[in-house]
């Protein structure tokens, strides 16, 4: 998949555990667990949405591009 | 008597009927020779037995491979396991099962003109499988798309 999910990077830089994340956005730690490790097909807005405010970043804080994925 | 037709019963029923014919099937490699034997002697037209003896243990052979994938299937069913990689799996195998046998009797169909008939069936319901196990990779990776949303 080209696109990689950096949420890890996010979260190491804002101390806060998945299952703190989890909670907060309001998915299970099992989702998040595949969203961290790129095994998700898609996220919904409404995720992402939680995510950019709990973690007070920008989508594309947590998403990239990569050609060489591809 | 009012007995309710649950889906549960229904699954029973196949799983009973599946097995009911996984025997005979197993039954039938055992009495091959008889059949053949009896065949020649009513049909009256000039004797086929070592042909057909050979067309029946491959077809019946095919025939019990795709009882058994069918059961598989409807065990998977029964564990609400529905599109997944395994059952298609199984659709593709029953199909190539039936292409198996309908290969079989077209080869048949030089010594007994019959056995196309059931060659065309056997290829007919081999495509329908076919298409089938295509819709079942479909839906099982719409599934994995949906089950791995965030």
């Amino acid at each position: 998949m080209p696109i990689i999910v950096n949420l890890d990077v996010m979260m190491a830089k804002r101390k806060i555990s998945a299952g703190e994340l989890a909670e907060r956005i309001d998915i299970t730690p099992a989702n998040l667990s595949i969203l961290k490790n790129n095994k998700a097909k898609a996220v919904r807005f409404s995720t992402l949405e939680a995510i950019c405010r709990e973690l007070d970043c920008q989508p594309g804080d947590i998403l990239e591009f990569s050609k060489d994925e591809q | 008597m009012n007995i309710k037709w649950t889906h549960e019963r229904s699954l029973l029923l196949s799983r009973v009927l599946t097995w009911a014919m996984f025997l005979l099937a197993c039954a039938v490699l055992f009495l091959i020779p008889m059949i053949t034997e009896w065949y020649d002697a009513v049909s009256g037209k000039p004797p086929v037995r070592t042909v057909l003896t050979v067309c029946l243990y491959i077809s019946d052979i095919f025939a019990i491979l795709a009882i058994w994938e069918l059961n598989i299937l409807l065990r998977n069913i029964s564990k609400q396991e529905l599109f997944t990689e395994k059952n298609t799996r199984c659709v593709r195998i029953i199909s190539w099962c039936c292409f198996g046998v309908a290969a079989v009797c077209a080869a048949l169909t030089f010594w007994r003109l019959l056995a196309l008939m059931i060659a065309i069936v056997a290829a007919f319901v081999g495509l329908i499988l076919r298409v089938v196990k295509n819709m079942l990779a479909a839906a099982t990776e719409m599934r994995e798309e949906n089950d791995y949303t965030i």
